[in-house]
């Protein structure tokens, strides 16, 4: 004990740290440097890894906002907390990590840094306060790990598994029993002590969950307790430094890659795909091999935790398609993990005589030892694998939606899209090997600058009924109403270009359409990965809207409001775009338009994907609903940020689908909910929809409608016309 | 081996057809033009076979300036070469005309098979790949849904009503491709780019030493009526009076029956 600090007792409470293991601290020391080393040693293989394979990429810039990520998923754990058992054990454990650690590191700091120096902090009811919140911290993650026990050997959910079949690794076991036993062994070295002084020190109460449990050691020797002790506490620190040394190589890892990768996620708007910059003169397009991503790209897959909140929600999956996001990610891994050990010795080969170089090559030597002696004579490196067609097959490659429900949802920010988008890319661009209907679908963009393929000089022809002009006949207007393909030429869409023509005609609203000037907005191109077809048809929108000088810009499919609003920009075409739901809010909370005839029935809207997720449009819908007489409104199981796909995003819309079908799955879905209404704000939805209602035989009872059809039903200012009977008799005269 | 493969640019088949005021053609104005669809299979199965037993493919081509893109379509999907045939006398000559001209310039190249389409969906005259091969010499066969080669051996399947052909003969020859003989492929992005630089031969009539003396004129082109409007069964509402109904007027007002 160190002199000049009071002595512990009543008043003067506290804990004597080393008790009855004095002689303890030099070998805890040694231990704890050997611990230390081989993480040291795997965290630096590991760090060799992120850093030999993928393109660059900047990820590091824009700190303060990275700063917030950070905090905001990796130390509040915001995304974790959104599904309550796995959010509350995952915190349990995390958080009470957390305390349990700065309580040893205030431990330590007084122990070895200022009691030499005669101050003792950790006194009176500072220590009282500070034991008791250690114990209940302990309790949480002992809570925790119970939690986690159960459920991962327990309850088994379906995202712990790839269907059915559990991915669970011995990794997982030996990760949550360390955790265990260190939580465990730490509550009876407590017990033991406060057992052997409780007379001493009967604040110990404090500590209640090891005063509590000292009575379990009632009548053992005050001997044979303090050998108890001495054993339990040798136990405990192996297991904790065990645990440290562990992580680099172990799922542990997540400790260091999850938070790094939430550090590092893209600031860029929601699901903008980086565009493919010079078509001239590259030599590759898109990503055929792992070397084609991006460092960072590979790296997310060193952040995922095989948690599977994806999965949960993938519309693909969920209706037994191939794709799962969480396998396609630990799929990348893998072939990381087998490719990335050669990256690194041929970086380390390469890179001259530098100290880390020459500690890298001698890692290399070791790793390559430790296969030659694990494999038994003649290793042999793994065989090579094509990233496109066996390590991430061609199904789970086109089966994606892009409906963004992973990468919203993942609790380690992981980016799924973008890697699934530039493996089609490379299908598309270098291989030109895909799905038939979609090559149909990509020439009728080229020739007839839709994906139906309807002549092109057809397409303002739906305008003609309502008369509204071009801008070619009056450019002097203060919207651009960007009509895109479905509102042009799709026989339901056009009903929906109509009704909202005429809201805003009967709003006073003054707006334009390109007419046969506009082209296909090229969101399905783009995410099919035929990022040359997007460029040239984006190119030609914004070549057209410039020349009119066209400032605001209206769409009613959220496919081409996202493209204008995101991704056009790559291009130099910046405009303030809006999506027609809303400008419709924001019309009835002005009082431009009134929604007076009453539209009886229940609605339920289904969130587009490329208006909530992609956008964070979510409520300007729901208030349009909200704001219709007569309306009942119901939510689905699934909405908002959680919302189910209808199936036709990422290209899907133009391609066959295989298994069960998405849109079924979605409109069986409301019609659980009882909608007699499925209220939409996307074309691609509202066949989705129609076409999931008559699967389900309801074509009498339900209906899909685009939200500015109902309102405009609701403003009551048409006559509703009766279905023209063809073969009525003929008037009387 | 040596592979010709004849392209025509045609109207896109969504295009919006309309006819000159005088009638001596179309408005080109807004059309969107595109390879016909027929020849893009030929195409096809020329590069198919280059893959399969080696070689090149040229493509030859008749048009205007603008048909040079279409061209370089085929060449993106992966053809080595082109000869673009670019005369005022010639671009919209009859099928005779066309198929000499073809003829002349193919025959200034080393040649093993030449690919036609069965027809141009523009003029549908069905006539030039059967001329070419006349004026070659070379035997023909037509319509073509499969087509084998082994050595100088060609096997080919043409479809007749209810039945099939199987026709053999021996290169060179020519073959006119239809719907089912492949599914044409989608251009690589590299391909596209390559195709820019690929060498295309530039010809004209007096090059070729042909005669631009037409053996038919189109003397006139007429839009077809307008259709008047359907017609809704009301008679009767079963569907037996219905199919009554239809008989009747199939047989009295349309009398196709």
């Amino acid at each position: 004990m160190a002199h000049g600090i009071a002595p512990i007792g009543i008043g003067n409470e506290g804990r004597q740290v080393f008790w009855n293991a004095d002689s303890f601290e030099l070998f805890l020391f040694l231990f704890t440097g050997i611990a230390m080393v081989i993480f040291a040693v795997g965290l630096f293989r590991r760090w060799q890894m992120w850093t030999a394979m993928g393109k660059p990429e900047i990820r590091m810039d824009n700190v303060n906002e990275r700063l917030k990520l950070l905090w905001r998923n990796g130390i509040l754990q915001i995304k974790t907390w959104q599904d309550p058992y796995p959010g509350v054990m995952h915190g349990m454990i995390f958080f009470g990590f957390f305390v349990l650690i700065f309580g040893a590191a205030f431990d330590a700091t007084e122990f070895h840094i200022t009691e030499p120096f005669g101050i003792a902090f950790l006194r009176g009811k500072f220590y009282l306060v500070f034991s008791m919140i250690m114990d209940l911290f302990g309790l949480f993650v002992l809570i925790g790990v119970l939690m986690a026990l159960w459920r991962r050997y327990i309850l088994r959910p379906d995202r712990l598994t790839y269907k059915g079949q559990p991915d669970s690794t011995p990794d997982d076991a030996i990760v949550l029993l360390l955790i265990l036993g260190i939580i465990v062994t730490g509550f009876v070295i407590e017990a033991l002590r406060i057992h052997v002084t409780w007379q001493q020190a009967p604040w110990e109460v404090w500590s209640f969950v090891g005063w509590n449990l000292a009575k379990a050691f009632a009548g053992v020797e005050p001997g044979s307790a303090k050998a108890m002790h001495a054993a339990t506490w040798w136990i405990h620190t192996f297991i904790a430094l065990g645990f440290i040394a562990y992580i680099p190589y172990s799922r542990l890892m997540h400790i260091i890659t999850t938070p790094a990768n939430h550090f590092m996620t893209t600031l860029k708007p929601v699901g903008q795909l980086e565009p493919i910059a010079d078509f001239e003169n590259a030599e590759s397009f898109g990503v055929g091999t792992l070397e084609e991503f991006t460092w960072k790209q590979i790296f997310d897959s060193d952040a995922c935790t095989r948690c599977g909140r994806c999965q949960d929600g993938c519309p693909a999956y969920l209706t037994g398609k191939h794709l799962s996001p969480k396998k396609l990610v630990q799929d990348i891994k893998t072939y990381w993990l087998e490719k990335a050990p050669a990256a690194v010795a041929a970086k380390n080969a390469a890179a001259g005589d530098g100290k880390l170089a020459k500690l890298g090559r001698i890692l290399d030597l070791v790793s390559l030892l430790g296969k030659y002696k694990m494999a038994g004579e003649g290793y042999q490196p793994p065989a090579e694998r094509a990233l496109i067609g066996e390590v991430v097959d061609l199904h789970e490659l086109w089966d994606c939606t892009n409906c963004m429900y992973c990468m919203e949802n993942c609790s380690a920010s992981i980016e799924h899209v973008p890697k699934i988008v530039g493996m089609r890319q490379y299908k598309v661009l270098m291989d030109a090997d895909f799905a038939p209907e979609l090559q149909l679908t990509y020439r009728n963009m080229e020739n007839n600058s839709n994906p139906w393929g309807v002549g092109s000089h057809l397409r303002a022809d739906w305008a003609k009924e309502v008369g509204v002009k071009t801008l070619a006949e009056d450019a002097n207007v203060e919207y651009l109403f960007y009509v895109g393909c479905a509102g042009s030429f799709d026989d339901r869409g056009k009903k929906v270009s109509i009704a909202f023509a005429k809201i805003l005609q009967a709003a006073g609203i003054s707006f334009g359409i390109l007419g046969t000037e506009e082209s296909c907005c090229g969101d399905s191109a783009m995410r099919g990965g035929n990022e040359y077809l997007y460029q040239t048809l984006a190119q030609a929108n914004i070549e057209v809207m410039k020349a009119y000088g066209v400032k605001k810009i209206i769409a009613t499919c959220p496919h081409g409001y996202n493209a204008l609003k995101k991704d056009y920009p790559n291009f130099d075409g910046n405009f303030e775009v809006y999506h027609h739901t809303e400008i419709i809010a924001d019309l009835i909370a002005q009082g431009k338009i009134k929604l007076q005839k009453p539209v009886e029935g229940t609605f339920t809207y289904h969130d587009s994907c490329f208006l909530g997720r992609y956008n964070n449009v979510y409520e300007q819908p729901r208030k349009i609903l909200a704001a219709v007489p007569g309306a009942k409104t119901v939510e689905m199981a699934r909405n908002h940020g959680k919302s189910f796909c209808c199936g036709a995003g990422g290209a899907r819309m133009w391609m066959e689908e295989h298994g069960d079908r998405i849109n079924d799955a979605r409109a069986k879905q409301a019609i659980d909910v009882n909608a007699d209404t499925i209220a939409v704000g996307c074309p691609f939805c509202l066949t989705m929809m129609s076409d999931g209602i008559k699967d389900h035989s309801k074509e009498e009872s339900m209906v899909a409608l685009d939200l500015a059809e109902i309102v405009w039903k609701a403003m009551g200012l048409e006559e509703e016309k009766a279905p023209v009977e063809v073969c009525a008799a003929p008037a009387e005269e | 081996m040596n592979i010709i493969a004849c392209v025509k640019q045609v109207p896109d088949t969504e295009a919006q057809i309309k006819v000159k005021a005088d009638g001596s053609g179309i408005e080109e104005g807004g059309i969107k033009w595109v390879m016909n669809p027929y020849d893009e299979f030929g195409v096809e199965e020329a590069l198919k076979l280059k893959e399969k037993a080696g070689g090149d493919v040229t493509i030859v081509s008749i048009g205007p300036a603008r048909a040079m893109e279409t061209i370089r379509t085929a060449l993106a999907m992966g053809a080595e070469k082109g000869v673009h045939i670019d005369d005022p006398a010639l671009n919209a000559a009859d099928a005779y005309t066309t198929a000499a001209a073809l003829a002349a310039a193919i025959k200034g190249l080393p040649y093993d098979i030449i690919f036609c389409g069965q027809r141009a969906i523009d003029d549908d005259s069905a006539q030039v790949g059967a001329i070419l091969a006349e004026i070659l010499g070379v035997p023909q066969v037509t319509f073509v849904t499969k087509l084998e080669i082994d050595g100088t051996k060609v096997k080919a399947v043409r479809p007749i009503e209810g039945a099939q052909l199987v026709i053999e003969t021996s290169l060179p020859c020519v073959i006119t491709a239809t719907k089912g003989l492949n599914e044409p492929r989608y251009a690589s992005l590299p391909g596209i780019m390559k195709a820019k630089k690929k060498p295309v031969e530039a010809k004209n009539a007096a090059a070729l030493g042909v005669s631009t003396d037409a053996k038919s004129k189109v003397a006139k082109m007429i839009p077809p009526p307008a259709r008047p409007p359907g017609k809704i069964l009301c008679a009767d509402d079963t569907p037996e009076g219905k199919a009554a109904e239809l008989a009747k007027l199939l047989r009295e007002e349309a009398k196709v029956i």
